[in-house]
């Protein structure tokens, strides 16, 4: 019996170690061809040369203010797009008047790439910070409008009749049933805005700009400067992946009940 | 995990999150000072604002003038030129091309001062090795170039100087981060580039300068360029910046050590490649003069002709000749 | 006995686009007494259940429960679905006091989860439970607000035929235990012969004929043969 319980432990670790095989592999592999010299490192520098590349910005200041500029841009417009979406979305999915009045204007306004809406961003707002929050704004904002409309419409019309025959009002209702009943929908786009977010930002940071990781990446291109670019590279990759993360446990604490 | 422990793990997380952001908050607030009128200069990395931004002599000498200055960052000329088109900024310190482009594409702009060229360090690069030595071995081989920038009027220059046609050469259009891969792994026998590209071609791909822009006759100036409105309602502005970034220029001509020191830190490239840029350079900043123009007119014309822009800019027109 | 009417029905009429559901419907339900009713499916009984709780209005016709029209949601009383119709992001707990404003109805939601046997999960939510557990949580929210009505629309349909048996007795018990009215609509006649006091056979938009069923809850022999007999006059009715 101990057995089986110590294979099970074994089992279980080995379990989180095997999404991190392929990427470790990567990395060992990397390193490999670079030091034995078949790829030239000025164009793949080795995976230590841009871990050094990455303390060395970190001490001269320069990796932790674009980083911390680069999350202020993302936060402000996830945040001001995010709950435009979220409130546009819940009123037109509660309300049959407004989403007459207002769903086909945002689907139409929902399928323009955002590139192409850079030239006309720069007229209105010029090409300061407001400009950059704007377009991270817009970018958020539909894939939480969508899922939040998709999660109120598709609430089963049952357990609102059952609601109804319970005795419910609207505002208990919403509260009680369908705010809940469309809740893992709404955080579906939560999660999926959160990536937009971020390639939103490195289109936004292009722009103009002299700060974010974004810039940091265009003008290391510019120069051919490629470990700073991949190290740009990866820490999006990383900024991605804790905000996917952030987003999974959002869902596990709050769809709890799904069991 | 339990939950209590994933709750905490994700307090903390968007804890650090919110900090940091914070933290970038501050970083991006400008102290601005509302008794200054701001006066918004663009630039490019390694250019001569970039020197006067980071000796910081300019911003101070202005700010004594009643002007704050600020400097805004762009990775190519015709991003500079979208930018000047509407009005988000006063000064743009570009290369030769985008002006005219810029005039050709009916944006009212005013030559203001002109800089110092890069003739030096600009030019066709081959491989020391690749066995083209003259223009002429250059016939029937692929030419890399970034379209309506100086790299295709140098390598139109160079063509027309050493009397060879426009199709005695293969054009290969790519923007500079594909055309350094394309060079680097032999898919381009040359490349048309200027500093500190070319510097740093020469030192890491064993290149050599096949010819420069002097010898070409496209000696690559910098000009400053401002939206017309501005540049006529500004002109004792434009004055000032001149002077003062005259003053630098003077600096960084007398103390290459000191902008080797600053451009390394600023470009981020070895300090190999930085020298042999910065001393084979002149800084300089100066009104506008009709050598200047003579210059611009030149690249508007064989713009015009080999089809690059389709209406011809009469430079003269767009200049302030500041007295 | 003098009998109460608790539900006066007169001259119902329901028609969807075209389509005649019920018509001319005329019937009185007594106090405490447990009512069924059959027939094929698709054959109005829902509906007129529905009609009873408010969820749906007659195109002619007057329901009245105590000398009230209904005319809105029925709050005095409560429906059990086919489906459980559950709230899965509450607890057991919470989906029995879910409709109520006072937060003091613990007591009473605790009285019921040990009613129908649920205790240990009040506050598990509702996925851990099984499928007979899911419909005894249902019963237990249906009677949490005292209704003088319990309306049951096939809520037993999904369930083996072990659980079922249970859950019928469970439900007779504490109806009995409880005097509350019961209305059953059932495709299952047996089920409605085993728990009724009176069947009401609907067909062809009608009610046809109701079956008095003295013979409802006794376990002798006896009463098990004439329960049989009327299940299969029922069922020959049903048939021509």
């Amino acid at each position: 019996m101990d057995n089986t319980i110590i294979l099970k432990k074994i089992n279980f670790s080995f379990r989180k170690i095997i999404p991190w095989i392929i990427p470790i592999v990567i990395i060992l592999f990397w390193q490999l061809i670079v030091s034995v010299g078949w790829v030239s490192a000025t164009i793949l520098p080795s995976p230590w040369d841009v871990l050094k590349d990455g303390a060395e910005l970190t001490v001269s200041g320069e990796l932790p203010k674009n980083m911390g500029i680069s999350l202020y841009r993302a936060t402000v417009g996830f945040v001001i797009g995010g709950s435009i979406g979220f409130v546009l979305g819940f009123i037109n999915g509660l309300s049959k008047i407004a989403r007459l009045a207002f769903d086909s204007t945002v689907q139409m306004l929902r399928n323009i790439p955002h590139l192409a809406l850079i030239p006309l961003v720069i007229l209105l707002m010029g090409i300061g910070e407001p400009a950059k929050i704007f377009l991270v704004a817009i970018g958020c904002m539909f894939p939480i409008y969508i899922n939040t409309y998709h999660g109120i419409i598709s609430v089963d019309q049952k357990i609102i009749e059952m609601g109804h025959a319970y005795g419910l009002k609207q505002s208990a209702m919403i509260r009680k049933i369908v705010f809940p009943a469309a809740l893992p929908t709404i955080l579906m786009g939560f999660r999926y805005a959160l990536g937009v977010m971020w390639t939103t930002l490195i289109v936004a940071e292009t722009i103009s700009s002299s700060s974010g990781i974004g810039y940091m990446a265009t003008n290391a291109e510019q120069f051919m400067d490629m470990k700073t670019i991949i190290l740009c590279i990866l820490i999006y990759a990383l900024l991605g992946k804790l905000s996917d993360y952030i987003a999974k446990n959002f869902e596990i604490i709050f769809l709890e009940w799904r069991g | 995990m339990t939950h209590t422990l994933r709750k905490t793990l994700l307090f903390i997380l968007l804890f650090f999150w919110i900090l940091i952001t914070v933290y970038g908050w501050f970083q991006i607030r400008e102290e601005s000072n509302p008794t200054l009128k701001t006066v918004t200069i663009g630039f490019q990395a390694g250019d001569e604002f970039d020197i006067a931004k980071s000796r910081g002599k300019f911003a101070t000498k202005m700010e004594k003038k009643g002007y704050k200055v600020k400097f805004k960052e762009f990775q190519n000329g015709a991003a500079m030129m979208q930018a000047l088109a509407t009005g988000n900024i006063d000064y743009a310190r570009v290369g030769d091309t985008p002006p005219v482009s810029a005039l050709a594409a009916g944006t009212k702009l005013t030559y203001v001062a002109a800089g110092g060229t890069k003739e030096k360090g600009s030019g066709i690069v081959v491989k020391k090795n690749s066995g083209i030595n003259s223009m002429a071995d250059l016939k029937g081989k692929r030419v890399a170039y970034t379209k309506g920038t100086s790299s295709q009027y140098m390598v139109l220059r160079a063509l027309k100087t050493a009397g060879l046609g426009i199709n005695d050469i293969k054009w290969v259009n790519l923007d500079q981060d594909a055309a350094a891969v394309a060079y680097s792994k032999n898919k381009v026998d040359a490349w048309a580039n200027w500093d500190p590209t070319v510097a740093q071609v020469e030192i890491t791909e064993n290149s050599k300068l096949l010819v420069n822009g002097q010898q070409a006759g496209a000696v690559n100036r910098s000009f400053i360029v401002s939206p017309s409105k501005f540049a006529k309602n500004h002109q004792s502005l434009s004055k000032l910046v001149i002077k003062y970034g005259e003053q630098d220029m003077h600096w960084a001509n007398t103390h290459h050590k000191q902008v080797i020191k600053l451009m390394t830190k600023e470009l981020k490239l070895s300090k190999k490649v930085v020298t042999l840029e910065i001393e084979r350079r002149t800084f300089g900043i100066y009104k506008m003069n009709d050598k200047y123009v003579k210059e611009e007119q030149e690249i508007a014309d064989m713009f015009y002709q080999s089809g690059v822009l389709n209406k011809q800019a009469t430079v003269a027109k767009h200049v302030d000749y500041l007295k | 006995m003098k009998k109460e009417i608790l539900i006066t029905i007169r001259g119902v009429n329901k028609s969807y686009v075209k389509h005649i559901v019920l018509r001319e419907i005329d019937l009185d339900v007594y106090r405490h007494e447990f009512l069924a009713f059959v027939g094929k499916s698709g054959g109005g009984k829902s509906t007129l259940l529905r009609l009873i709780a408010g969820l749906e209005q007659p195109n002619a016709g007057k329901i009245k429960q105590g000398g009230h029209l209904i005319n809105k949601i029925n709050d005095q009383a409560r429906m059990m679905f086919q489906e459980d119709r559950l709230l899965p992001w509450m607890s057991v707990q919470d989906n029995v006091t879910f409709a109520s404003k006072k937060p003091d109805d613990q007591k009473e939601a605790k009285k019921l989860l040990s009613l129908v046997g649920l205790t240990e999960y009040a506050n598990a939510f509702p996925t851990k439970l099984s499928g007979g557990q899911k419909q005894r949580l249902a019963l237990a929210r249906a009677l949490f607000s005292h209704p003088d009505l319990l309306l049951l629309d096939e809520p037993l349909g999904a369930l083996d035929a072990l659980t079922r048996r249970n859950m019928q007795d469970l439900i007779m018990k504490i109806c009995q235990q409880r005097k509350i009215t019961t209305i059953l609509v059932t495709h299952d006649i047996n089920e409605a012969v085993r728990m009724a006091n009176r069947i009401a056979l609907i067909k062809d938009q009608l009610i046809k004929e109701i079956f008095d069923n003295p013979y409802r809850g006794i376990d002798t022999n006896e009463a098990k043969e004439k329960r049989a007999l009327i299940s299969d006059e029922i069922l020959n009715k049903i048939l021509n």
